[in-house]
């Protein structure tokens, strides 16, 4: 979880990843920073974001990403 | 035939809602389907054949592709070390599959909406080259709402690739998912998790749902009748002969293309909402007061919702994340940095969402150019952004405080105009023609004098009526934006206020509506896409 934070953080300096649970609806994260932290995130990680993973409940928050990860390293 | 026709909204729906209370719960899914085919029958006769044969390729395909997940999972059961082979095998024939759904449906869209525009620009090219060869340009008419109903069935077929529904067993349910009525001319473009359950419970109309369904309805009339209808002659007038009008009144033209567009589109829209409310169906908003929005990426997000969820979901993500794209933003950014990194494969994706956009629109070099203007103002708006936020901290800008917000909003809604323009034009040349008058003959002083704009099937009194019914429709979406819910509140006033709202909407619009001589309602626009 770190490690996602550092990273999100490194997208996006002025958002406080520990607390903002609203990441796409309140548009902190447009889609060419998804298209960064997606890229990033699989390098990292080493698992694949299917497409149809990119949706705003995934990404709204920290957390929630990192459930994503989770749940894509079970896989 | 339109929505639109009293007849069908206040005769043939409730006799259709009568009937589907009466009948037994489980009968109504069908009284449903046999509506929407009959419809469809209807409109566009033996095409229907295409829908048919739409319906029952992706049924086929879709239950095909949820046997190979089946099939998958069970041999990652038996041989757990083997998975990533496996899932690499299965993938290959998944893809097999859907391109093969994915080719015979677009093939439908590409015959119908397509050949004529690829063999005119073939036989151009013949042409230039002097080969004595000519395909023959065929006229037929294609079936109703098929570009719509297309991106439905690709984006259920899609969806069970990858594995976020299931196959539904029950065809019965995906064809009314594809050819419900109220949406099968204009859209929204539902996604099969999002209407289908509902479309096929068969739920009671009742009295709560009966009532804000028609006030759903007589709001969309009152967009359409009183405003789109009403500017019709106008706009016709002025594109069709813009080089006898000043740069004043061909403004007034565009501006009242992009206010008859919004109308007619968002007020099928609520009659589309509110027929499918009657069923206990909600179907998701196609528009979120788009012209509050801050810059025209926004605005997209607020402007036909569905076609750019579309567009987002199956073509802008999986090509921006394919995996050579990934490659190369992981490179860029180490180059350019975190902003400018991956815009290098999100232009080329919106690129191609941009293209399809505007194709899917018509076969025109209109629409393609309309496209285009639109992916290249977000490419620069995704640019410069960084230098505007830098440019507002160092000046001190506030940019939440209201003076900004209406410039951005003034400032976007010019660059709309300029779209719809070349949207509505003839020809690429003749929206550049109308675009040079506006800056170079505008002539206010002239158009006043002359009385150039009550030349246009509207006086005075037109223009007010106008004026005040788009201040109205202003009102409610600034409460909408504030999260009001309008039609909540409505019904939580005593009996009397509540109908004194209802007489008022059907009074104007009989009163202002613009109907009877000298009217030519505005066809369906968006039908025709």
């Amino acid at each position: 979880m770190e490690r996602l934070i550092e990273i999100l953080e490194e997208l996006q300096p002025d958002v406080d990843f520990n607390t903002v649970e609203n990441l796409i609806d309140g548009r902190y994260l447009d889609s060419l920073t998804i298209l960064s932290l997606v890229a990033e995130i699989e390098e990292e990680f080493d698992i694949e974001i299917p497409t149809v993973e990119i949706i705003p409940s995934n990404f709204n928050s920290a957390k929630s990403i990192w459930e994503l990860i989770e749940k894509l390293k079970e896989q | 035939m339109s929505y639109f026709d009293p007849g069908f909204i206040f005769l043939v729906v409730p006799i259709l809602l009568l009937i589907y209370n009466l009948v037994p719960k489980k009968f109504r899914p069908i009284i449903l389907l046999v509506f929407s085919f009959g419809l469809f029958i209807f409109i566009s006769k033996w095409l229907v054949v295409f829908l048919i044969l739409s319906i029952l390729t992706i049924y086929f395909v879709a239950n095909y592709l949820d046997k190979l997940n089946k099939k998958r999972n069970e041999l990652i059961k038996e041989e757990p070390d083997n998975k990533k082979a496996i899932k690499e095998k299965y993938k290959k024939y998944k893809k097999r599959i859907l391109i093969l759904g994915i080719i015979i449906n677009v093939s439908f869209l590409f015959f119908f909406k397509y050949l004529n525009f690829f063999a005119t620009n073939t036989n151009l090219l013949l042409d230039l080259f002097n080969i004595d060869f000519k395909f023959r340009i065929m006229s037929f008419l294609a079936p109703i709402g098929i570009s719509f109903y297309t991106l439905e069935a690709l984006s259920y077929i899609l969806d069970v690739y990858y594995e976020k529904i299931e196959a539904d067993k029950n065809i019965l349910r995906v064809a009314l998912y594809l050819s419900f009525f109220p949406q099968i001319m204009e859209g929204p473009i539902s996604r099969y998790s999002d209407t289908a359950k509902d479309l096929y419970a068969g739920y009671k109309v009742t009295y709560n749902n009966f009532c804000f369904g028609y006030q759903r309805i007589l709001y969309g009339f009152v967009k359409k009748i009183i405003i789109a209808d009403r500017l019709n002659f106008l706009v016709n007038t002025v594109f069709d002969n813009y080089h006898t009008y000043s740069g004043a009144t061909i403004l007034v033209g565009v501006i009242g293309y992009t206010v008859m567009l919004y109308m007619e589109f968002s007020g099928t829209m609520d009659i589309v909402i509110g027929i499918g409310g009657f069923f206990g169906i909600k179907i998701k908003e196609n528009f979120r007061q788009p012209f509050f929005a801050k810059n025209i990426s926004e605005f997209w997000t607020r402007w036909h919702i569905s076609l750019g969820q579309w567009f987002k979901d199956y073509i802008f993500y999986p090509v921006s994340l394919s995996k050579r794209m990934k490659k190369l933003t992981l490179k860029a950014r180490k180059i350019l940095g975190n902003r400018f990194g991956p815009l290098i494969s999100g232009a080329i994706a919106l690129f191609a969402v941009w293209s399809l956009n505007g194709l899917w629109h018509g076969a025109g070099y209109t629409f393609l150019f309309y496209g285009m203007y639109q992916f290249t103002l977000i490419l620069l708006g995704n640019i410069f952004e960084p230098t505007i936020n830098n440019t507002c901290k160092k000046l001190h800008i506030n940019r939440q405080n209201i003076v900004y917000r209406v410039f951005q909003s003034v400032k976007m809604t010019c660059f709309v105009f300029i779209g719809e323009l070349f949207f509505r034009a003839p020809t690429v040349k003749a929206g550049f023609g109308m675009l040079k008058r506006i800056f170079t003959d505008f002539n206010l002083h002239n158009t006043l004098k002359s009385n150039q704009l009550f030349t246009l099937g509207l006086d005075i009194k037109d223009y007010f009526i106008i004026i005040v019914t788009l201040i109205v429709i202003f009102i409610v979406g600034l409460l909408k934006e504030k999260n009001h819910n309008i039609r909540t509140e409505i019904s939580k006033k005593n009996i009397i206020i509540r109908w004194m709202i209802y007489y008022m909407l059907i009074l104007s619009i009989i009163i202002f509506g613009a109907y009877g001589p000298g009217y030519i309602p505005v066809d369906p626009i968006y039908a025709d896409f």
